[in-house]
């Protein structure tokens, strides 16, 4: 699909809508064109494509609200990140707590450039706090464990091992009489064990 | 503060980071005025409006509406490169024609137990 159809499938019913009725240009080219809604932030105000001459970058880093040298764009590698900024992977749990933060629950600051992975790092998901073991020992620990169990496990299915078990034995002749056979008839002698 | 140590699975604050007091050439210091300039200038912004008695809307958060914009329009700066087609072919073609010929081979296996 044509990266045309593509936006438009993205921007959806609801755009497609405000552009019949408010669209630039009448009827059906208004389909056709990036037709967005007159009220809300102005096209330079919103994210754009990856920044290539320094100027570029400067006017997105005065954007974005981050000193030039900050500012540092996502790779351009096609996944359509554009300008944004790439910001370190911090979760929320490792701000300052005792900051007065203008959104305290997810300790931020208006106006302050939102990581793209925001609503991962919030304080109810993803921690990148310290943990109390490193990392690889903490990995190495837990499959390790698992890893363990697991072949024991199959190794015991394949190799079983319990009590030695036999045929069970039955009293009174092999129960002769329980089983409906001739009283008279002499059962037949059956020897479980030697002595 | 020389022996201040981390509360137990927690970050050192940044500002009792040793790197910040000791050491700091001019040009770092600079840049750590700039960007307390630029929260100012913020927490400036959203203070006057949230304290503006005559205020009867939200205050609109332009950092957000970027986000969200950024967010659901990824579309507009997407290329067709060798990792995003690799991922589009593995994670939307692939399960189509993985998932028919696994449905469609158990059923079959199914289909004489069921009809006998």
């Amino acid at each position: 699909m044509s990266p045309q159809q593509l936006n438009m499938a993205a921007v959806g019913f609801r755009n497609w809508a405000r552009a019949l009725s408010k669209g630039k240009q009448p009827g059906f080219s208004a389909l056709f064109s990036q037709v967005r809604a007159a009220s809300g932030p102005s096209k330079g105000m919103l994210p754009g494509p990856y920044p290539q001459t320094p100027e570029e970058r400067a006017a997105a880093a005065k954007k974005y609200n981050m000193r030039v040298e900050d500012y540092e764009p996502i790779p351009d590698n096609g996944e359509g990140y554009g300008d944004y900024p790439q910001l370190p992977d911090r979760s929320q749990h490792e701000r300052d707590p005792w900051y007065s933060w203008d959104h305290p629950d997810l300790r931020r600051n208006w106006g302050e450039p939102i990581h793209w992975d925001f609503d991962m790092f919030i304080r109810n998901r993803v921690d990148t706090s310290p943990s109390p073991v490193a990392w690889h020992t903490m990995c190495k620990h837990l499959f390790g464990f698992v890893g363990f169990m697991l072949l024991m496990f199959y190794l015991g299915e394949k190799f079983p091992s319990y009590q030695p078990v036999a045929p069970k034995q039955y009293p009174y002749s092999n129960l002769h009489l329980e089983r409906g056979e001739d009283p008279e008839k002499q059962p037949e002698e059956v020897k479980h064990f030697n002595i | 503060m020389a022996d201040y140590r981390e509360a137990p699975l927690a970050t050192r604050p940044k500002t009792l980071d040793p790197a910040e007091y000791f050491n700091l050439s001019l040009n770092q210091r600079r840049a750590e005025e700039e960007r307390a300039g630029l929260r100012a200038q913020l927490k400036r912004q959203y203070q006057m409006q949230l304290n503006n008695p005559h205020r009867k809307e939200l205050i609109e958060d332009p950092a957000l509406t970027r986000w969200v914009y950024a967010r659901t329009n990824p579309y507009n700066h997407f290329r067709a490169t060798k990792k995003t087609s690799l991922l589009g072919g593995l994670f939307g073609v692939v399960p189509l024609f993985v998932l028919y010929y696994v449905l469609k081979t158990d059923r079959e296996e199914k289909r004489p137990c069921i009809y006998s």
